[in-house]
């Protein structure tokens, strides 16, 4: 993508005032959106984003640069103006660069390029079919597909050069139901690190009428019961309580400043002894995959918490530096734009040994989250909350109603202590994560959970 | 190459593969931004970015596509792009090229003097959010953020039916967020400044501030579950309205997706509410002389005394409405096709300072902060039920911090029953979607989930 000699060039120059580590990020995207609403088809763009970001370290500090324009007299201009934000006497003044061959473990079959826009779609129709006929009350299905193509270049002043293609595709199925005056949308996006074969691996109308059956349910439904009570969180998108509650707080980003509840506890009890917790940015063709991450260090699977004891953070390589320990292929950007830093891939909650049947048997009275719609955390203090997108009232050991508009707020670390049942059946889901370094594809998961008590926010009074 | 060489490139390869109309709309902005932890430059970023979003008409179709880069590969990519993407459409929405207004207006954005202000006045600023924060309080366990940018964006949109315009703007930010610590307690509270007038930062001022709120959130419980009356603080209010804008969009109306549809001239809202949508504002987050579809802007009143009068409109939602288009058309980005959003959005203010909302409120709750707007809020119900931190009062005054508790409501109810509006107006932060702000307002019977 980029000459040695540019590289090379442009990384002394950003070393020229004293940096001791410079790094190049390239990318050449191409990437495909389409927008269907009521089965007709809306929107459609196809893009190509380019450019390549400069970053220069010099202790704790960072200085980032980026730039449109990878011709080589740009980047050395640009090269020498984040330079200028730093003082100091020239580094290194000659760069040998030793490629790194990544063998990819996200093979790709159907190239996005490959496939013609008619087939995309078709496979949209066929989203749409499925969640409009679901059933009457389904008065609006809107669908998205989106396939990207991305191929970076990262090298770095110690010699590193990488290149990596990271090709994505997803479909969204968005189904709204519709009572009288009154509407609830469910959302269902699934998603891969793999090209259009991923509709040999997903069943598109299955999927389709699961989002219209959550509509349909939740128009019906009444509304949750306000309170503190337990709450047993279902597999799969479920496990974004963990993304929110617990994985931000284990990033390096808000652990090396101290910023973080987790910080400093390593080797200390931080949940229930039930809890096992992994990022694992190597699972083939998962969504949250890369062969590399975006400082090119090999992605590898993390434990962060063993029997509920912390046992490691995701770390990117300037927070390396501030915590003294080595980084854990955890670094992600959303594209050159974006400086890197410690991000989730494929976080999850392992597998327990109830089933999710003896979870529900075992309750007198809880708020059943079948499924979760997103939340967000402060990671300074751990409070966090979430949307339950489709709920329901567990009596008796029984499933007795569905129940919506339910919020579940509380602290991270004090959830973490009350998971008091964890079944098997562990499954991921695909979201978008948003921080500092932008908006990132990642695989959340667990197996269904329960909480002993968390606090739901509701319009009912009583329960 | 440069953007009108790039365009007439563009535009000859289009017309030789047969594109029948065809559009840019070209960005390119310079931004800087600096972040300060324990006294020392921790982040420092420059930035020169551009693109070019293009579409097209074939077969009387509008496809679009976007480059960064303007290669010849680019020219390539932009033309067979929104050819290709062209082809599938089959919706028959009529969607207009323009070609330009009779006359447009003078706003002002851009304020030369913010752009020659040096780097080192920006860091100075904050180093400063970050030792005022410390000097405030000795609670102060860190400054988990002190941080200034800048931004300078420039528009050019042109087609073939001859529009040809372009609109520069500017502005900077400065962010405090303050960590405080008593025992075990830890609170945090932020303060933002958005402006493209210097004179408007105020480090003292805003670390000051943010330095007292989370002291005072200190020793902050919950409260039994009810119904209680709420002040919604002007910044939960305009996050409030900013998360349920799309519900004036006239697509979202077309689309069934807003429970406004048919309330053209109805009281939708109590009678004190005025909202308006004024993109001449001065220097407002949002203001600018044309729109996304190079349609200029105007000034609009959506809510007047609780009857509501407009939707917000692009061309084709005008067309299909019979009406003209409000100036409204946005483009979130030069990747994005054209959409609808607010300008300078914002309720009009009362007479009734804070302090006096809280005496009119008497018992109830004030809520500064609200969390999940993202996923406890369905624009198309109204329902949102959302984390939410604040203050307790009993007979109008504040008595202790109150937290982990949830606000639950509709905000189509609760625009009918604003019983109070406050005279301290504020805007969020400027985005594609809006600069969107709010007065402090009072409202009864929300669903308040705590103990």
């Amino acid at each position: 993508m980029l000459a040695r000699s540019i590289i090379t060039d442009t990384m002394i120059a950003a070393l020229s005032t004293g940096g001791d580590f410079a790094e190049i990020f390239m990318e050449d995207t191409r990437g495909t959106t389409l927008r269907m609403l009521n089965g007709s088809l809306e929107e459609g763009v196809s893009g190509r984003d380019y450019g390549v970001g400069i970053r220069i370290f010099q202790g704790y500090r960072s200085v980032y640069a980026y730039t449109n324009d990878a011709s080589k007299e740009n980047l050395l201009k640009v090269a020498l103006e984040a330079a200028a934000a730093l003082e100091g006497t020239p580094g290194l003044t000659d760069i040998v660069l030793n490629r790194l061959v990544v063998e990819t473990f996200n093979p790709i079959r159907l190239e996005p390029s490959s496939v013609l826009h008619t087939d995309k779609v078709a496979v949209m129709r066929r989203a749409h079919g499925a969640a409009t006929g679901y059933d009457q009350a389904i008065t609006q299905v809107a669908i998205t597909y989106l396939d990207t193509d991305q191929n970076v270049l990262i090298a770095n002043s110690d010699g590193l050069l990488v290149e990596d293609r990271r090709v994505r595709t997803r479909l969204g199925i968005n189904a709204v139901a519709s009572k009288g005056n009154e509407k609830q949308s469910a959302f269902r996006g699934p998603g891969a690190h793999m090209g259009f074969e991923l509709f040999d691996h997903i069943d598109v109308e299955a999927v389709a009428r699961d989002a219209a059956r959550s509509a349909v349910t939740m128009v019906n439904a009444d509304y949750a019961p306000s309170g503190k009570y337990p709450v047993i969180i279902d597999n799969a998108f479920g496990g974004v309580i963990f993304h929110e509650a617990c994985g931000h707080g284990l990033e390096a980003t808000s652990v090396a400043k101290g910023a973080s509840v987790f910080s400093g506890k390593l080797g200390q009890q931080v949940a229930s002894p039930l809890v096992t917790a992994v990022d694992d940015g190597t699972i083939p063709n998962a969504w949250g995959s890369q062969n590399v991450d975006d400082e090119g260090t090999k992605t590898r699977r993390n434990v962060l918490i063993e029997n509920g004891i912390l046992k490691g953070y995701m770390i990117d390589k300037l927070n390396a530096r501030r915590m003294a320990m080595e980084p854990t292929g955890s670094s992600r950007r959303q594209s050159y734009k974006y400086a890197p830093t410690s991000r989730m891939t494929n976080t999850f909650i392992c597998a327990g040994d109830s089933t999710k049947e003896e979870i529900i048997g075992n309750t007198e009275y809880a708020l059943y989250a079948r499924h979760m719609g997103g939340g967000s955390v402060n990671p300074a203090t751990g409070e966090f909350n979430f949307a339950v997108s489709e709920g329901y009232i567990v009596r008796n050991g029984k499933i007795e109603k569905p129940v919506r508009g339910g919020t579940l707020i509380g602290q991270g670390s004090q959830i973490l202590q009350k998971i008091d049942m964890v079944a098997s059946n562990l499954a991921t889901g695909q979201g978008m994560c948003g921080s500092l370094s932008g908006l990132i594809p990642t695989d959340v998961g667990q197996p269904t959970i329960r909480v002993s008590e968390i606090t739901v926010g509701g319009r009912k009074g009583d329960n | 190459m440069d953007i009108h060489e790039f365009k007439g490139k563009v535009f000859a390869a289009g017309v030789a593969a047969g594109l029948q109309e065809m559009e840019i709309y070209f960005s390119q902005s310079k931004n800087f931004s600096t972040r300060i932890f324990q006294k020392e430059v921790d982040g420092y970023s420059v930035s020169m970015e551009q693109g070019v979003g293009f579409r097209a008409r074939f077969g009387g179709k509008v496809g679009y596509s976007y480059v960064e880069t303007l290669d010849q590969e680019s020219i390539q990519l932009l033309v067979e792009g929104a050819k290709a993407n062209a082809q599938i459409i089959d919706s028959d929405d009529e969607i207009e090229f323009f070609s330009g207004s009779a006359a447009y207006p003078n706003v002002a954005a851009y304020n030369a003097k913010l752009e020659t202000l040096p780097a080192e006045e920006k860091i100075e600023f904050a180093k400063a959010l970050e030792s005022e924060a410390f000097a405030s309080d000795a609670r102060v366990s860190m400054v988990n953020w002190a941080a200034t940018g800048y931004n300078e964006t420039e528009v050019y949109i042109a087609n073939t039916k001859g529009l040809e315009q372009s609109f520069k703007r500017n502005g900077a930010y400065g962010l405090v967020s303050a960590v405080v610590r008593e025992g075990e307690q830890v609170k945090t509270s932020a303060r933002m400044v958005f402006s493209n007038d210097w004179e408007a930062f105020d480090a003292k001022k805003m670390a000051g501030e943010a330095v007292e709120e989370a002291t005072s959130l200190l020793g902050a419980s919950s409260v039994p579950s009810g119904d209680y009356s709420v002040l919604l603080r002007h910044d939960v209010a305009h996050d409030l309205l900013s998360t349920f804008v799309s519900v004036f969009s006239a697509e979202a109306v077309q689309k069934g997706l807003s429970l406004l549809a048919g309330k053209l001239g109805e009281q939708v809202a109590s009678s004190i509410v005025t909202l308006i949508d004024d993109p001449l504002l001065e220097n407002g987050g949002a203001s600018a002389s044309f729109d996304g579809e190079g349609v200029a802007t105007r000034t609009k009143t959506v809510i007047e005394n609780g009857k509501l009068k407009t939707f917000l409109h692009n061309l084709k939602t005008a067309k299909k409405d019979g009406v003209e288009s409000t100036g409204n058309a946005s483009r979130a980005s030069f990747k994005a096709p054209v959409g609808i959003s607010p300008t300078n959005f914002f309720i009009q203010p009362g007479e009734l300072s804070y302090e006096d909302m809280i005496k009119r409120m008497g018992d109830g709750l004030i809520i500064i902060d609200v969390q999940g707007l993202h996923s406890g809020a369905n624009p198309v119900s109204g329902d949102f039920s959302l984390g939410a931190y604040g203050y307790l009062v009993e007979k109008g005054q504040i008595v202790r911090p109150v937290e982990q508790i949830t606000v639950a409501g509709n905000f189509f109810t609760l625009l009918e029953t604003v019983e109070e509006i406050g005279s301290d107006l504020k805007f969020g932060r400027p985005s594609p979607g809006g600069y969107v702000g709010s007065p402090t307002l009072l409202v009864r019977h929300l669903s308040v989930a705590g103990m």
